[in-house]
C-alpha cells in the first residue's frame, strides 16, 4: 500500500470538494477582507490599520478552520461517507490531516489577501521579518480553532453544526478583542478574555508589530499550548464516542 | 474442507431493554452468496454493523478470515480484504464520479484503478458528473463499484438494489454472479425476494432478531408445507374451504386459487366433490409467500380463522 498516496489524494480531494462549495468559499474569504477594508482602511489609517491587520487576520483564519472541520465532518458522519471511509483501509489520520490542510490553505489565502490590502491601501509598513513572523503566527494559530471545529463536527448533527459554530465564533471573536481593541474593554472583560485562545493568538500577532498589551510572550504561548492540548484531548474523546450513520 | 470466510455464532445485541439480535449464527464461505432476508426492523443492518465493528456486540463470537474479532477494532490488513456497500452511503456531493473512484482506489494496496472502477459502475458516460447530480440508481452503482475497489475477498451488500430500475438491478445481479465465480464470499441483505431467489446459495430469514429459517432457496421452499392449488370449479367458496387441508381461497375471475396444507388430500377430495374441475394446477409456494409465512408472527391458519 502506498500510504503517501492516500494522504495526498485525501488532502487534494478534500480541498477540491471544499473549493467547489461557493457557500463556504465566498464568506470565508469575503468576511475578513471586507471588514478589514471597511474598518481598517476606510475609517482608519496608520497604526490602527496595522493593529486591525492582526485582529482581522485572527478573525479570518478562525472561520474556515472551525467551519471546514465542524460542518464537513458532521455532514460526512451524517451521510455515511465517514463510515465507508472507516471501513476502508484509509488511516483516520489521513482524513483529519486533509481537513487540516484545507484549513491551512484558506488561512494562507486570507493572510495573503489581508497583507496585500494592508500594503496597497492602508500603507502598513513592516520589516520583512515582521511580515513573515506574523504570517507564521496566524498559520500556526489555525490549530486550536481546527480542533474546536473537529470537536463540534464529531459531536453535532449536520443541521446543528453551522449554527453552533457561529454561536461560538462570533462571540469569541468579539470577546477576545478582534473587532474592538481589547484595551477599550472594561477591566473585568479584559480579564475574562484570557480564556479564549483567540485572545492569546491576537496578542502574539500584536507582539510582532509591538502593539500588544505588554504581557510576557511565554504566558500567551503557554495559554495557547494548554488550550490546544485540552482541545486535542477533547477531540480524541469525542472521536471515540462518535456516532456515525451505520444505516 | 474450506473454512468459512465469515463465521458468526450466538451474536447478541441489545439497545437498553430491547434485544435487537438474540443469538444469531451465520457463516459464509468463499464463492458463496448468503442472503439475509427479513422485514424492516428484523436486525439485518444491526447484524452487518456488528460484524463490521460499527456497533459493539453484547455477546457471541465473530470470526473473519479465521481471526476472532473483539470489540470494534478491525485491522487494516482485514479492511484491505473487505468490501462494503451500506444503505446509507452518500459520497461527497462535490466530487465527480472519477474523482471518487480515484480517491477510493488510493486506499487499497492491490485494487482496481479509477478507470476500472468507473467501468465497473457502468458510469463511463457520467465520469465527470458530480455525485450530487447522479440519479439514485447511478449512485447505487457507484457505491457498489467502490465496495469492490480493493478486490475484496468478502463483500457486504446492504440492500444493494434499492432505488435501481429493473435493468440496473439485473446488471448488478450479473456482477454478483461474477464475484461469486471469482471466489468472493458475499453477504447480501434484501427486501426483494426475487433477488434472494436469483442470487443466494443460502438464505437466512431473520425476524425480530432471531433466525427463523435457513437453507437453500429450494430447502426453504420445501420447509413451507403449503402448496398452491389453482383451478376452475363450480363449487362455492364455503364448499371449497370445507375440503380437507384447505386454508385460504382467492378468486381471480373464473380461476380459483387455494392454499392447502395437504395438497394430495385436497385434490382428491376436490375431484370427488366436483367432476367439472378444469385447469387444475398444483405448485409449491413462491419464496415470497414462504418468506411471509416464516416471518409472520401469526401463522396463516390463524389468519384464516380470523
Amino acid at each position: 500500500m502506498n500510504t503517501a498516496r492516500i494522504y495526498r489524494s485525501e488532502a487534494w480531494y478534500d480541498l477540491v470538494s471544499v473549493w467547489r462549495t461557493p457557500g463556504f468559499v465566498l464568506p470565508a474569504l469575503a468576511f475578513p477582507t471586507v471588514f478589514y477594508l471597511f474598518f481598517g482602511v476606510l475609517f482608519n489609517s496608520g497604526a490602527a490599520s496595522g493593529y486591525m491587520l492582526v485582529t482581522y487576520g485572527c478573525f479570518g483564519i478562525m472561520g474556515p478552520a472551525m467551519f471546514n472541520f465542524a460542518i464537513n465532518i458532521a455532514s460526512d458522519r451524517g451521510h455515511g461517507w465517514l463510515t465507508l471511509k472507516r471501513l476502508s483501509p484509509m488511516p483516520v489520520a489521513a482524513y483529519l490531516l486533509a481537513k487540516f490542510g484545507t484549513a491551512l490553505v484558506f488561512s494562507l489565502i486570507i493572510i495573503l489577501l489581508l497583507f496585500s490590502i494592508a500594503v496597497l491601501f492602508a500603507g502598513v509598513q513592516l520589516h520583512s521579518t515582521q511580515w513573515l513572523l506574523l504570517a507564521m503566527v496566524l498559520l500556526i494559530g489555525t490549530v486550536p480553532f481546527a480542533l474546536i471545529g473537529l470537536i463540534l463536527g464529531l459531536t453535532l448533527s449536520e443541521k446543528a453544526a453551522p449554527g453552533v459554530v457561529n454561536l461560538i465564533y462570533l462571540p469569541m471573536a468579539l470577546l477576545s478583542g478582534l473587532w474592538l481593541p481589547i484595551h477599550l474593554f472594561p477591566a473585568l472583560m479584559q480579564h475574562a478574555s484570557w480564556i479564549w485562545p483567540s485572545y492569546h493568538l491576537s496578542q502574539l500577532g500584536l507582539k510582532v508589530i509591538g502593539m500588544d498589551q505588554g504581557y510576557a510572550l511565554w504566558l500567551h504561548l503557554l495559554c495557547l499550548l494548554v488550550s490546544s492540548l485540552i482541545l486535542a484531548m477533547l477531540a480524541v474523546w469525542s472521536f471515540k464516542r462518535m456516532t456515525t450513520a451505520s444505516a | 474442507m474450506t473454512l468459512p470466510t465469515l463465521q458468526v455464532t450466538g451474536l447478541v445485541k441489545r439497545y437498553g431493554a430491547n434485544t435487537v439480535l438474540a443469538g444469531v449464527d451465520i457463516s459464509v464461505a468463499a464463492g458463496e452468496v448468503l442472503c439475509i432476508l427479513g422485514p424492516n426492523g428484523a436486525g439485518k443492518t444491526t447484524l452487518i454493523s456488528a460484524i463490521l465493528g460499527l456497533v459493539k456486540a453484547d455477546g457471541g463470537e465473530i470470526s473473519l478470515f479465521n481471526q476472532l474479532q473483539s470489540g470494534c477494532q478491525r485491522s487494516v490488513a482485514l479492511r484491505q480484504q473487505l468490501g462494503v456497500m451500506l444503505q446509507i452511503g452518500s459520497l461527497s456531493a462535490n466530487l465527480t464520479v472519477v474523482e471518487q473512484c480515484d480517491l477510493f482506489a488510493s486506499y487499497y494496496a492491490s485494487g482496481y484503478s479509477a478507470a476500472e472502477l468507473v467501468r465497473l459502475a457502468g458510469l463511463e458516460q457520467h465520469c465527470t458528473q458530480r455525485f450530487g447530480r447522479l440519479s439514485g440508481g447511478q449512485k447505487q452503482r457507484l457505491l457498489f463499484a467502490l465496495a469492490l475497489a480493493g478486490k475484496p475477498k468478502l463483500v457486504f451488500l446492504d440492500e444493494p438494489t434499492l432505488g435501481m430500475d429493473v435493468e440496473a438491478r439485473r446488471g448488478l445481479w450479473q456482477q454478483v454472479h461474477q464475484l461469486k465465480q471469482q471466489g468472493v464470499a458475499i453477504v447480501l441483505t434484501t427486501h426483494y425476494l426475487e433477488e434472494a431467489e436469483q442470487l443466494a446459495d443460502r438464505i437466512t430469514v431473520l425476524s425480530q432478531g432471531s433466525i427463523v429459517a435457513s437453507g437453500s432457496p429450494a430447502e426453504l421452499k420445501a420447509l413451507t408445507q403449503y402448496k398452491v392449488i389453482s383451478c376452475s370449479s363450480s363449487l362455492t367458496d364455503a364448499a371449497l374451504l370445507a375440503l380437507p387441508g384447505m386454508l385460504q381461497l382467492k378468486r381471480d375471475n373464473d380461476r380459483i386459487c387455494l392454499h392447502s396444507s395437504q395438497a394430495e388430500q385436497s385434490v382428491k377430495a376436490l375431484l370427488l366433490a366436483d367432476n367439472s374441475v378444469s385447469q387444475l394446477e398444483v405448485r409449491p409456494v413462491a419464496l415470497e409467500q414462504a418468506f411471509l409465512q416464516l416471518t409472520q408472527t401469526n401463522g396463516p391458519q390463524q389468519e384464516h380463522a380470523a
